[in-house]
């Protein structure tokens, strides 16, 4: 049942009407090809400059990830879920909305959302040590972060159950009466349950400012799109729930942002929802439950034909293509300078300790109530016995 | 149906015949393989069951072995797995549905309850559903509260339901096949730390352990121990560090919820004059205070101090300090002593 063959966008140019950012698009939207070469006019908005600042968050996000599974192999935290080849999308979402303006409610594999958004390193390191730092003070597995200064909600495990809440947190933005709008994203296995039909109906019907993203990288652990639903693809599903739905190459960081960002203000300005599909590739195993991801549910082919599709060595070609190429040198010393700092953060958050049995009675209530208080009353006399 | 209903289960032991060293999961993936190949109703099927093998490799294998009409992987939608279980069983096969951990059964909780529950009352019986859903609970893996939850209560709360959790791979196995050839539907929790942490002895011929009948896997006489699922070898440790001070402690494994076996439980407090219930769910509304409740009941002229219980704490599970939340062999040992110094 899951044999079947994966969508791939197309390496022809699509033909599009004078506004290339048209809903229900029959192929996925792009501005850059895979080596590079624009195949639409620019904005003028990339600069060279901004696009060295994208790729530099881009390459930061990769080697976090790299970072963040040696500290898993050297058993400092116990889960990670990588999200390399997806960082166009993300660094690209970031881009797309008013940060600390815009309230988001991502799903598990979004840090690199959080990274971009600037939610700072030792805030997500914390969170995925379980530190006296981590925000989250740790009640989560690893890399459930959440940040209330960025107005990114503390991610949850449960797939979908963000989205009815993302719509009335849209809904009260418009009741309200602010200007702001409700990032909500998911990956593709998401579309399935029932909670995001429930979210997208209840955010259609009320026209609530909630833009969604559907973050595709086309393999919800070990099942692929094709086993997930009979639909071509996810961005269609909005026809039904009464909004556009656009279909964007998740790869392109160029596309992501104009398209995401076009969408992000045509809900801004009151027309009620939208739906936004970026087609990506998840490149690593879902997460380090399942490492063996070639062996046993997809082929090393299908990730490579993806890795020919990367969406940093496509910007490092458009940079090259505009005359102002990465050198290697440049590189290394990136990637030298993020390593360092991620290690710098690890001992940093290291120092602070772990949190100890007290924060297991924290913020269950506003107030703590009697029976809690037993309990905690408990837990100490135990803790103290054990002097 | 041809297997032993093998009563020395009561002890949780084989008593005759071939057997062979298992896990937990190897116990439940053998049942699963046994009766796809006894029954082509039995179908097996969840989230990532297929090439993947489950989350938990529970299911690795059958779909090799037995194709993916028979062992398939499903959208991501729980409700879609437990409603689409309950039509499959309405019309005559034998699902079995895996749910990927207990704290996901939120969006299949309607169908289980509303669905899968009620189905048979609701239509004077000419509708039935029997089903399984398996699905790994409990803490101690560093889970985190979505990871680790101990939601049974729920399900011992709604009429209709079976409830089970083994503790060995007896029972797992054991249990397992009893669901799947029973006429109800059946909540099968499979207690995640257990994995592989348990092992133990499961006979080579098919046998079935009877959904109601608990076990007792240690006999005192100073005190009866109650538990079930991932909090036996830390029951069984405390009755053992007891044991060293010169106390007999009575270890029951409930292995049923629903129905629970009250008798045994009942026997074992009149026999000793105290119990301790131990599990590792939040205290409110646990499955145990009915348990107490029934010993105060019918056994109350026996008692010598309060019935104890030891669970776990009334909050979200938490990652960093889910030693301290989960009930270990110290604060069952204490319980004890509590009671028998009473």
């Amino acid at each position: 049942m899951t044999t079947a063959s994966q969508p791939t966008p197309s390496t022809e140019l699509t033909s599009l009407s004078s506004s290339p950012i048209e809903p229900f698009s029959p192929e996925p939207l792009r501005w850059v090809a895979e080596d590079g070469r624009p195949v639409r006019e620019l904005p003028v908005r990339y600069t060279p400059e901004l696009l060295r600042e994208l790729h530099h968050e881009m390459v930061r996000a990769r080697e976090f990830d790299r970072k963040l599974v040696t500290l898993l192999r050297q058993g400092r935290t116990t889960f990670y879920a990588q999200s390399s080849g997806m960082e166009a999308t993300q660094v690209g979402l970031a881009r797309s909305i008013r940060v600390g303006h815009d309230w988001v409610w991502p799903y598990y594999r979004d840090h690199t959302l959080g990274l971009a958004m600037g939610v700072p390193m030792i805030d997500l390191i914390s969170q995925c040590l379980g530190t006296n730092s981590d925000l989250c003070k740790g009640r989560q597995m690893p890399h459930h972060f959440g940040s209330a200064s960025k107005n990114f909600v503390s991610i949850s495990s449960s797939i979908a159950s963000q989205v009815p809440p993302a719509a009335g947190n849209a809904m009260a933005q418009k009741y309200l009466g602010t200007d702001e709008i409700t990032l909500c994203t998911f990956g593709d296995g998401a579309t399935s349950e029932g909670d995001w039909h429930a979210g997208l109906n209840m955010a259609g019907a009320a026209k609530a400012p909630a833009l969604f993203v559907c973050e595709n990288n086309q393999w919800a652990i070990s099942t692929n799109l094709a086993a997930q639903t009979a639909s071509p693809n996810i961005h269609i599903k909005a026809k039904a729930y009464g909004m556009p739905g656009f279909y964007v190459d998740g790869n392109d960081i160029v596309a992501v942002m104009e398209v995401c960002g076009h969408a992000a203000e045509w809900v801004r300005a009151g027309n009620g929802p939208a739906l936004v599909e970026c087609l990506t590739y998840r490149v690593g195993s879902h997460s380090n439950a399942d490492a063996d991801a070639e062996k046993n549910y997809r082929t090393r082919d299908e990730v490579n034909s993806w890795l020919a599709r990367d969406p940093i060595a496509r910007i490092e070609g458009l940079l090259a293509h505009l005359g102002h190429p990465v050198d290697a040198e440049e590189r290394a010393n990136l990637i030298s300078s993020v390593h360092r700092a991620v290690d710098a953060d690890v001992l940093k958050a290291e120092a602070t300790g772990q949190p100890d049995w007290r924060i297991m009675f924290e913020d269950v209530y506003a107030d703590t109530p009697p029976h809690l208080r037993e309990q905690a009353a408990f837990v100490r006399a135990e803790q103290e016995g054990q002097k | 149906m041809t297997a032993t209903q093998d009563r020395s289960a009561q002890t949780g032991q084989a008593q005759t015949g071939e057997t062979r060293t298992l896990t937990l999961i190897q116990a439940v993936t053998e049942a699963m393989r046994e009766e796809l190949a006894r029954d082509d109703r039995v179908v097996v099927f969840g989230e990532d069951v297929g090439a993947r093998g489950g989350v938990f490799l529970a299911t690795a294998g059958l779909q090799a072995e037995f194709g993916p009409r028979r062992v398939f992987d499903t959208p991501l939608s729980e409700a879609s797995v437990v409603g689409a279980a309950v039509g499959m069983a309405v019309r005559g096969l034998r699902p079995i549905a895996e749910i990927q951990f207990a704290d996901y059964m939120g969006p299949g909780f309607d169908q289980i309850i509303s669905q899968a529950a009620k189905i048979r009352y609701r239509s004077g019986g000419q509708f039935t559903a029997p089903m399984i859903i398996r699905t790994p609970s409990g803490g101690g893996v560093k889970g985190g509260h979505h990871h680790s939850q101990s939601p049974e209560s729920y399900f011992t709360h709604t009429p209709g339901l079976k409830v089970v959790m083994p503790s060995t791979p007896y029972d797992a196995k054991g249990l397992l096949k009893a669901a799947i050839r029973g006429e109800d539907p059946v909540i099968y929790f499979e207690p995640k730390r257990l994995y592989r942490a348990a092992k133990g002895e499961v006979p080579s011929h098919d046998y079935i352990v009877k959904i109601g009948e608990g076990a007792i896997r240690r006999e005192g006489t100073d005190l009866t121990l109650v538990g079930y699922g991932g909090v036996m070898p830390d029951a069984e440790r405390a009755a053992a560090a007891l044991a060293a001070e010169g106390v007999s402690v009575e270890v029951i494994d409930l292995r049923s919820l629903v129905p629970w076996d009250r008798e045994l439980v009942l026997s074992s407090v009149q026999k000793t004059g105290r119990a301790v219930l131990v599990s590792e769910a939040p205290r409110i509304s646990n499955f145990m205070g009915e348990v107490a409740y029934v010993i105060q009941e019918q056994a109350f002229d026996s008692l010598l101090a309060p019935v104890g219980q030891v669970a776990g704490f009334d909050t979200p599970y938490p990652y960093v300090q889910d030693k301290v939340y989960l009930p270990g062999p110290n604060r069952i040992t204490a319980a004890c002593v509590k009671a028998l110094n009473y």
